[in-house]
C-alpha cells in the first residue's frame, strides 16, 4: 500500500502481489489532516475488500508521511512521483508537481529514478492553495477556474504573485474594469513563467508529465504547456501517482518479503529494504491500454490510462524477465 | 566520555548559547574592556594583545522588532538582529565596535550602532578585498597598523611586539585544538553533534583564549572514544557567513540519516582555517595571514583570480568523501547570491548531489526542508556512485 497525505488531500493505492491497481482513493481533507488520511486508507480498503492485516507493507510519502499509521517506512514524494509517473508513463524525462502546497519539478533517468528536483520555498504561488485565492478573488468555484481561464483574451500585467497579495491585485484589477475570464487567463499565464524559472533550475528534458492536483486544471495545464512550448502530458488521475509510487516502492523493497500484518516482522523486512532498491530488482510496467510510448498515436494522451479512483484496475504491472 | 569532558562541552555551550553572560563576568573579573567585532576579517589578535576581550558580535535568536524600522527587510538575518540589538540597547556590555570587512549590510548594521549609541568607539577600516593586485599586501599592512593605533587609542595601552606574538601564539594554539576537533570528524574518528562544534566555535568567538583552550583540550582527552555513526550519507554543509545557522537546522539535516562530514561556514571550518606565523614580525604576519586566509578558506567576498571558492569546495568533497552538498544560503546575503550560480555550475559539472536551502532569522521551515533534504539522500542511496 501506498499512502500520500499531503497539504491538502490523502491518497491511497493498493497493488496486488504482481502489482495490479487493487484500488485507489482520493480525500480532499484540511490542512495535514489526520482524519483525511483515515478516510482514505480506510476508503481503499473497503473498495479493495481488504483490512489493514491484509496489507503487506505501507510506504507513507507527502508532507504527512511519518502520521501514515502502520508505514513501514517513508519517501519523499519526490522519489515517489518519479517512481509512480515512471511507472505510468515509461520514458519519462521531466515530472512537474504542482499539488496543495507546493510545486516541484523533478528530473528523471532513463531506470525512472531522480537524477536532479527542485521545489519552490515557503511561497505558495501557482500552487492549488494560490489558484484558491483566485477563486475566492473572482467569486467562482475552483473547478470553473480553469474553463474561465481559457476563455480570456487579453494578456493584463500581473506583477505580485504572492498568495496572500494576489487577492489585492485582483481585486484592483476587477476595479480597473478587466474581465473576470481575462484576469484568471493573466493570471495562469503569469504562473506558467514562474512554474519556468523551476524548470530551469533542473533544465527542460522531454517527455514532461504534469501531475498534482493542478493537473485537473486544464487552463494550468495549456498555460504550462505553451510556456514551455513543449507538449505536457497528464496522467488519468494526475494526483494519484505519488501513492502509486509508493506502493511500487513498497512493492519493489518487499515483494515476497510480506509481514502479513505481523508487526513483529517489520524490523527484518526494513533490514532488506535497502538492499533490494536496485533497478534490476524493480517492477516495471507494461501498459494496458498503450505501447507506453508517449509519442504513441493512438494514444497521444495517457488519459484513458486505466487508474481509478476506488476498485479493481489493472495497470498489468509485471515484472521483468 | 569523562565527566570533565561532559563539564566542558556543556560549559562551551552556555556560552554559545548566552554570550552576555560570559562577557558580564569577564568586566566584572578583569575591569578590561570588551571590543565587539564585527565577522569576518578582523584580527581580533590585535584587541587581545592590548588587553581587551576580543568578541564576535553573535546573532540572537530572539524576534526582531523594533530594529525592524531601522534597516529594511531585504538585510541578513544578522545584520537585522545587529540592529534590533543595537536599538534595544542590548550591545551595552561592549566598550567599543571595530570591522574590516566592506559589506553594505555589515556597514547599516553598525551605522545603527552609531546612531543608538554615539558615545561608543566605532571603528571601519576597510581591509582590501582585491587580493592579488601588485598593492594588495602594501595596502593591508597600513590597515593592518591602523587597527593598532585605534586599539591603543581605544583602550589607552600600547601594544608592544612581545604582546602581540603571545597572543598570535594562543590564538593559533586554539585554532590548532579547534581544527583537531574537525579533522578527527572528517576522518570519522568522532561524532560530535552538529550543535557541540558550533559551541565549540562560537564560545571560542567570544571567550578568552586560554580559557577557551584549556576547555577544548578537557573535550579532546575523550573524544577519540566516540565512535562515529556508519551507514549513514556524509554531507559537506557550505555557507552561512557571518552568523551561525540555527542547531536545529543542522540536526534536522542529520536526523534525515546522514551525518555532517565537513563544512566551510564561518561558525567552522573557515574560521579556524588559517594560523598566523610566529617567525615572522607580527605585523607582517596578520598581512600575510590575511592574504592566506583567502586561499586556505575562499571567500566569494574578495577577488583573487588563481583562487575560486567551487574549486576549494570540489577539493573539500573529494577530500572528506562527502557524497552530497547542502548549501545554506543566509537570505539576502548578496555575495553568497551572487556566487551561488558558480558553484551550481561546478558541482553538476562533477555530478555532486546538491541541495541549496535558505535561512532566515525567523523560523524554519522544517517539512519543506526535511523533504528536501531526504530527496537528496533517497537520490544519493538509489543511485550507483558512477551515476551519482
Amino acid at each position: 500500500m501506498g499512502v500520500d497525505l499531503g497539504s491538502t488531500t490523502a491518497k491511497t493505492v493498493i497493488l496486488d502481489g504482481g502489482g495490479s491497481v487493487v484500488a485507489a482513493r482520493i480525500v480532499q481533507m484540511g490542512a495535514v489532516s489526520r482524519e483525511g488520511l483515515r478516510r482514505s486508507v480506510e476508503g481503499a480498503l473497503e473498495a479493495a475488500g481488504l483490512s489493514m492485516p491484509d496489507i503487506a507493507y505501507t510506504i507513507g510519502t507527502g508532507y504527512g508521511r511519518r502520521l501514515v499509521p502502520g508505514v513501514g517506512r517513508t519517501f519523499t514524494e519526490i522519489t515517489c512521483h518519479a517512481r509512480g509517473v515512471s511507472a505510468i508513463c515509461p520514458g519519462v524525462r521531466l515530472v512537474i508537481d504542482i499539488g496543495g502546497q507546493d510545486s516541484k519539478v523533478i528530473a528523471v533517468d532513463d531506470r525512472g529514478l531522480v537524477d536532479d528536483f527542485a521545489m519552490n520555498d515557503r511561497c505558495a504561488s501557482g500552487t492549488g492553495r494560490f489558484y484558491e485565492v483566485l477563486a475566492r478573488a473572482l467569486e467562482c468555484e475552483m473547478s470553473q477556474i480553469g474553463d474561465l481561464a481559457m476563455k480570456g483574451t487579453r494578456d493584463l500585467e500581473v506583477s505580485s504573485l504572492c498568495a496572500t497579495f494576489a487577492e489585492t491585485e485582483i481585486i484592483s484589477l476587477l476595479a480597473e474594469g478587466a474581465s473576470r475570464e481575462d484576469i484568471a487567463a493573466s493570471v495562469h499565464r503569469a504562473v506558467a513563467h514562474r512554474v519556468l524559472g523551476l524548470v530551469a533550475l533542473v533544465g527542460v528534458r522531454e517527455p514532461i508529465v504534469m501531475t498534482g492536483g493542478v493537473a485537473n486544471n486544464r487552463a494550468a495545464v495549456h498555460f504550462l504547456a505553451k510556456a514551455l512550448d513543449r507538449p505536457l502530458q497528464v496522467p488519468p488521475d494526475p494526483q494519484i501517482t505519488g501513492a502509486l509510487g509508493a506502493a511500487l516502492l513498497a512493492l519493489d523493497t518487499t515483494g515476497a518479503r510480506a509481514t502479513q500484518g505481523d508487526l513483529s516482522m517489520l524490523e527484518k523486512v526494513e533490514r532488506e529494504v535497502e538492499s533490494a532498491f536496485v533497478p534490476a530488482n524493480r517492477f516495471m510496467p507494461t501498459c494496458a491500454t498503450c505501447s507506453g510510448d508517449l509519442d504513441d498515436e493512438k494514444n497521444g494522451s495517457l488519459r484513458g490510462m486505466p487508474i481509478r479512483s476506488s476498485g479493481r484496475a489493472s495497470l498489468g504491472l509485471t515484472k521483468p524477465g | 566520555m569523562t565527566k570533565q569532558s561532559r563539564d566542558a562541552i556543556a560549559e562551551l555551550a552556555g556560552v554559545a548559547e548566552n554570550p552576555d553572560e560570559y562577557i558580564a563576568q569577564w568586566k566584572r573579573d578583569k575591569n578590561r574592556k570588551v571590543v565587539g567585532l564585527m565577522p569576518m576579517n578582523f584580527p581580533a589578535e590585535i584587541a587581545h594583545a592590548a588587553g581587551a576581550l576580543p568578541v564576535v558580535i553573535q546573532q540572537k535568536r530572539t524576534p526582531i522588532t523594533i530594529g525592524n524600522n531601522r534597516l529594511t527587510e531585504f538585510h541578513c538575518g544578522y545584520t537585522r538582529s545587529v540592529a534590533d540589538q543595537a536599538a534595544k540597547k542590548e550591545l551595552g556590555l561592549y566598550d567599543g565596535f571595530m570591522l574590516a570587512d566592506h559589506c553594505i549590510q555589515l556597514l547599516g548594521a553598525s551605522d545603527i550602532i552609531r546612531d543608538e549609541s554615539p558615545e561608543v568607539p566605532m571603528y571601519f577600516g576597510q581591509l582590501i578585498s582585491s587580493m592579488g593586485d601588485p598593492w594588495s599586501r602594501e595596502q593591508i599592512l597600513k590597515k593592518m597598523m591602523s587597527f593598532v593605533r585605534e586599539i591603543e587609542n581605544f583602550t589607552g595601552r600600547m601594544i608592544h611586539e612581545s604582546d602581540l606574538q603571545n597572543s598570535i601564539q594562543l590564538f593559533n594554539e586554539n585554532r590548532r585544538l579547534l581544527r583537531q576537533i574537525f579533522d578527527a570528524r572528517r576522518a570519522g574518528d568522532v561524532t560530535f553533534k552538529p550543535s557541540e562544534l558550533q559551541a565549540f566555535v562560537k564560545s571560542s568567538m567570544v571567550m578568552d583564549k586560554q580559557e577557551h583552550s584549556a576547555l577544548l583540550r578537557q573535550v579532546l582527552e575523550t573524544a577519540a572514544a566516540r565512535p562515529s555513526g556508519a551507514g549513514l550519507i556524509k554531507l559537506h554543509i557550505s555557507g552561512h557567513f557571518c552568523h551561525a545557522p540555527k542547531t536545529e537546522l543542522l540536526e534536522l539535516i542529520e536526523d534525515c540519516g546522514a551525518i555532517i562530514v565537513d563544512d566551510d561556514l564561518f561558525h567552522g571550518t573557515r574560521y579556524i582555517s588559517t594560523d598566523i606565523g610566529e617567525s615572522k614580525a607580527p605585523i607582517e604576519a596578520l598581512a600575510d595571514w590575511y592574504l592566506d586566509r583567502n586561499v586556505a578558506a575562499p571567500c566569494p567576498t574578495r577577488v583573487q583570480h588563481d583562487v575560486d571558492w567551487d574549486r576549494y569546495l570540489l577539493n573539500l568533497v573529494a577530500e572528506s568523501g562527502a557524497e552530497g552538498l547542502v548549501v545554506l544560503m543566509a537570505k539576502f546575503c548578496e555575495p553568497h547570491m551572487l556566487y551561488y550560480p558558480e558553484l551550481r555550475k561546478a558541482l553538476n559539472a562533477r555530478g555532486i548531489p546538491h541541495v541549496l536551502i535558505e535561512t532566515e532569522h525567523e523560523g524554519i521551515p522544517v517539512e519543506t526542508i526535511r523533504t528536501r533534504i531526504e530527496a537528496m539522500l533517497e537520490r544519493i542511496r538509489r543511485k550507483e556512485p558512477s551515476a551519482a
